[in-house]
């Protein structure tokens, strides 16, 4: 069984990058103070240059220092303490600094330091503080949010995976059930053959073994050559050869540069054992079972074609007819979602076509 | 000389059972082995044997389908032969085969179990020097026939049907299925009958049967499901077989042997 693997849901942004990712908002708040103190003093344009000067260098700086030194979620004081006084350190250089600044670009006299200790700058200054405070703390919330958000997307996907596990290996193990009529019938005709013919015996004793082995080993692998998926058809095949003499003909047709394609286990089982229990084997006169690959494009294509009764045939009656194929269309749903199908149709002149088709994928 | 048909699909298992047979019982003539459910009728009704070893799983037809025709269609002074139904694991309920006291053996065939069936089957043969008729054999495939059919998923998921429609031309015709005297199988169709209307309708008599009141409609032959509610009485025609006479119809339809005991004395 293989390990969850989850993918990255969203890119890691490095701390300059959040750091810009954070602007906008840092400005937004800055323009919108610029709007209250203009409500007071009037002249609205200077004061949004001013105060979207002040706010990015104050933002700059202190939410810079969170990043640098207390990027972590869930803050106690041993982090909120040092916030604070970097805080309260930057907004009056932030504030002198953004002034005269703006000073430079609207070509206006700024204070100089000696003029900065009236009412009116320091509470500036003390409205620049609040708004910094005010900015990096509706950034931390905002990523507080985002990070639940991504950890119950993270705790979801692993449920899913979870559960299309466990999906998946149930209809392999459903897949991987030997029919026990199929089983008892085999064994009947070998122990017939024991008396009769030794070496065909031996022979379809071989074939059994590698049919088992392939069929109960499948509980214990997910993906198999299609050399190896051809291997155990032929094996059933020959078993079914055997039991049916003259009335099953059957040819396998695999292209050597196919034989490492790789493919989910049993896939082809239930299409080829469909033909013969449902096509085949009912027919009074039997027929021909063609199992043919080939590369298309970028997807590998398996055709199952059988000359037995065809679709039109009412179900035979032990029930079932149909249930390989409908369990073979969930897995590839499962594995594959829409890269993958499966058609049946009825076979010209007579019989039945299945279509299998999915991504092609190669080992070296 | 006693003579047996074996009908097995899968050669090797017939070649086996045969020379199996041969070995328990060295006077025991294998006259044909067919190789599907459609030859095993015609060759019991050429060849006439005395005992029938039927494969369940068969192409073309089941055993116990060939069976049922075999009886329906067996005529003259010769013995119904004896039945054994040979079925793999899985074939049907096997529980079936031993409530209707219904001769099988269980494949792979062991040698000691079929010894007990050749004891039986001797026994059997040589009781039956007198004429025997087809009657015992029928009754316990009749038996066989009822319990399976009870087994079939079908009968248990299926929904009682309380209405017929039935295409006429261009309109659809409502026929309550208390009203229906007799279905009976044409081909594909089945022809469905009351006391004064037929209309054909595209199912197959083997999926109408399920949707049916069992106690109602009973089958009396492969081919009729009659309403026991319209069986006026049951009499014998000039070759012995039995026939009914219905409410409201002239038809006199015959009841397979394999029905026969439905319509006994009490």
């Amino acid at each position: 069984m293989s390990s969850l693997t989850l993918p990255i849901l969203t890119r890691r942004l490095s701390r300059p990058q959040r750091l810009l990712a954070d602007l906008p908002l840092s400005i937004g708040i800055s323009a919108l103070l610029a709007a209250f103190i203009s409500l007071v003093s009037g002249r609205f344009l200077e004061n949004l240059l001013v105060s979207i000067l002040i706010g990015t260098i104050s933002f700059t700086v202190v939410n810079g220092g969170r990043l640098l030194f207390w990027d972590r979620p869930d803050w106690g004081i041993r982090e909120w303490a040092p916030f604070l006084a970097l805080a309260v350190a930057a907004s009056p250089v932030a504030h002198f600094c953004g002034l005269h600044l703006a000073g430079l670009f609207l070509n206006i006299r700024t204070p100089t330091l000696a003029e900065y200790p009236t009412v009116e700058r320091v509470s500036m200054v003390l409205f620049t503080l609040l708004g910094t405070t005010l900015m990096v703390m509706l950034v931390m919330n905002r990523e507080r949010v985002r990070r639940a958000e991504e950890e119950q997307a993270q705790s979801r996907l692993r449920a899913e995976i979870i559960e299309r596990q466990a999906l998946q290996s149930q209809l392999r193990l459903l897949q991987a059930q030997i029919e026990p009529h199929m089983l008892f019938n085999t064994l009947a005709n070998l122990q017939g053959l024991i008396a009769i013919d030794p070496d065909r015996a031996s022979e379809m004793l071989d074939q059994l073994i590698q049919y088992l082995r392939a069929t109960l080993s499948v509980s214990r692998s997910e993906t198999t050559t299609l050399e190896q998926e051809f291997g155990a058809m032929q094996a059933y095949l020959g078993l079914m050869g055997v039991r049916m003499g003259a009335r099953l003909a059957y040819r396998l047709e695999l292209p050597p540069e196919l034989r490492t394609a790789r493919l989910p286990t049993m896939l082809l089982q239930p299409l080829v054992e469909n033909a013969i229990v449902h096509g085949l084997e009912p027919k009074v006169d039997g027929g021909e079972v063609v199992v043919a690959a080939r590369a298309s494009g970028g997807s590998l294509e398996i055709e199952v074609r059988d000359s037995g009764l065809g679709l039109g045939q009412p179900p035979a009656r032990r029930g079932g007819s149909g249930v390989g194929v409908a369990t073979t269309r969930e897995r590839l749903e499962v594995l594959y979602g829409a890269r993958a199908a499966i058609t049946l149709s009825p076979a010209e002149p007579q019989g039945m076509l299945a279509r299998l088709t999915l991504p092609l994928e190669t080992t070296a | 000389m006693t003579r047996a048909l074996i009908a097995e699909d899968e050669p090797i298992l017939a070649a086996t059972l045969a020379k199996t047979l041969q070995g328990l019982w060295p006077e025991l003539e294998i006259v044909a082995i067919a190789p599907n459910g459609l030859a095993a009728v015609e060759q019991g009704l050429a060849l006439r044997p005395d005992i029938l070893f039927l494969d369940i799983r068969m192409p073309g037809q089941t055993g116990l389908e060939a069976a049922e025709e075999l009886a329906e269609r067996w005529e003259g002074p010769q013995p119904f032969p004896h039945i054994v139904f040979v079925t793999a694991f899985d074939d049907y309920a096997v529980e079936a085969f031993e409530r209707a006291a219904v001769d099988y053996v269980l494949k792979p065939v062991s040698s000691g179990r079929l010894a007990r069936t050749v004891e039986r089957l001797r026994a059997l043969v040589d009781a039956r020097s007198a004429p025997a008729s087809v009657l015992p054999a029928a009754d316990s495939l009749g038996q066989l026939l009822g319990q399976l059919q009870a087994l079939l998923p079908s009968a248990v998921m299926a929904e009682r049907l309380t209405t017929v429609r039935a295409a006429v031309g261009n309109v659809v015709r409502m026929i309550p299925v208390l009203e229906v005297v007799f279905f009976q199988a044409v081909d594909k169709y089945v022809n469905v009958v009351t006391v004064d209307s037929e209309a054909l309708i595209r199912v197959p008599l083997k999926d109408l049967l399920p949707q049916l009141d069992p106690e109602q409609f009973r089958q009396v032959s492969r081919s009729m499901v009659v309403n026991m509610a319209c069986v006026v009485s049951a009499g014998r025609d000039e070759l012995g077989k039995v026939t009914l006479n219905l409410r409201g119809r002239a038809d006199k339809p015959r009841v397979s042997p394999v029905y026969a005991h439905l319509f006994r004395q009490m």
